[in-house]
């Protein structure tokens, strides 16, 4: 089974970007437009592996979403990484409180991407397990 | 990170320059080569227009950012091959909004003035006009990339009194610059 990440966006671009470089290594991507679809999409996916947030989103930022995520007791395992364009230290660290597991700013080079997810992921092509 | 020290500039000037600059790295990183017009809008342009907006405020600066151009101009700065319909092109006017204005927010966060983000807008015209009802709309900052045009209005109430600060302070060190990966 390949492992699957969340992209929480509200920019369809974003998530395509994100969509395209990693099912090309082999993950399996799941998308949300927002946080409260994100907390939908995690709360319908067990699985998860990882969850790549952006910040700033219509509805539920991706603050409020990681907060509540961490806070709902269903999968605070399931680390969070958040992808925006925002740098601020004070959100970094009401992040971090939060329990974000990383931050990345946009725009993002597609290998910085990809070796934050290996590193928490592990690699995808190898953890791959036929089902 | 580049300082931007501009001495006898008025707030407004500096915040126009500090987010002609953003925008320049920006359109830079995207991987095309721009360069500043001057003169505004070419009069030859014609057909749809790509319109995205962001707001932007604090309790010394309100604003917008409004980013204008034809669709082509943000095919060619799409990052991945598009097909170039107007639905995905008006996505990618908002995130390319967003995130000028987000690095605007991370470097003038070390003048300090701290400004939150609103969600970004998007319309498409046949003719965009913006109005100059409000009082520090200035001329636009125009960017040539390549054959085509990217059109930028910074439109700011700053409250009287306010001033950034000279230089950037300890602040703009500890702001995570773009493309930054850090894992806690």
């Amino acid at each position: 089974m390949k492992p699957s990440i969340l992209i929480i966006d509200d920019s369809l671009t974003v998530r395509q970007q994100v969509a395209t470089i990693l099912t090309g290594i082999g993950y399996e991507v799941i998308e949300a437009c927002d946080g409260l679809a994100g907390l939908e999409a995690a709360r319908a996916h067990s699985d998860i592996s990882m969850i790549l947030c952006d910040v700033n989103m219509p509805r539920m930022n991706g603050i409020e979403f990681l907060e509540q995520f961490k806070g709902d007791g269903g999968a605070p395992a399931v680390p969070v990484v958040m992808l925006t364009t925002d740098g601020t230290p004070d959100l970094i660290a009401r992040a971090k409180r939060a329990g974000a597991r990383g931050w990345i700013v946009k725009p993002f080079q597609a290998h910085l991407l990809v070796g934050a997810i290996r590193r928490i992921v592990g690699d995808a092509a190898r953890d791959s397990v036929a089902p | 990170m580049r300082e931007f020290t501009m001495p006898g500039k008025s707030t407004e000037e500096r915040l126009n320059e500090i987010l002609a600059v953003c925008l320049t790295e920006l359109v830079r990183d995207l991987g095309a080569n721009p360069s500043w017009l001057l003169g505004g809008r070419p009069e030859n342009a014609t057909g749809d227009i790509l319109a995205a907006f962001v707001g932007f405020g604090s309790d010394n600066v309100r604003g917008s950012f409004t980013l204008l151009g034809q669709p082509r101009v943000f095919a060619r700065l799409h990052p991945v091959p598009a097909e170039g319909n107007k639905r995905d092109l008006a996505d990618w006017a908002r995130e390319l909004a967003n995130q000028a204005v987000g690095r605007f927010k991370n470097r003038v966060l070390g003048y300090g003035l701290d400004i939150a983000i609103s969600s970004p807008q998007s319309m498409v015209a046949e003719q965009v006009r913006i109005t100059k009802s409000q009082k520090d709309l200035r001329t636009p900052l125009v960017i040539g990339i390549e054959d085509m045009t990217l059109e930028s209005w910074l439109e700011l109430d700053v409250r009287s009194g306010f001033t950034l600060d000279d230089k950037p302070g300890s602040p703009t060190e500890a702001v995570l610059s773009e493309g930054s990966v850090v894992l806690f």
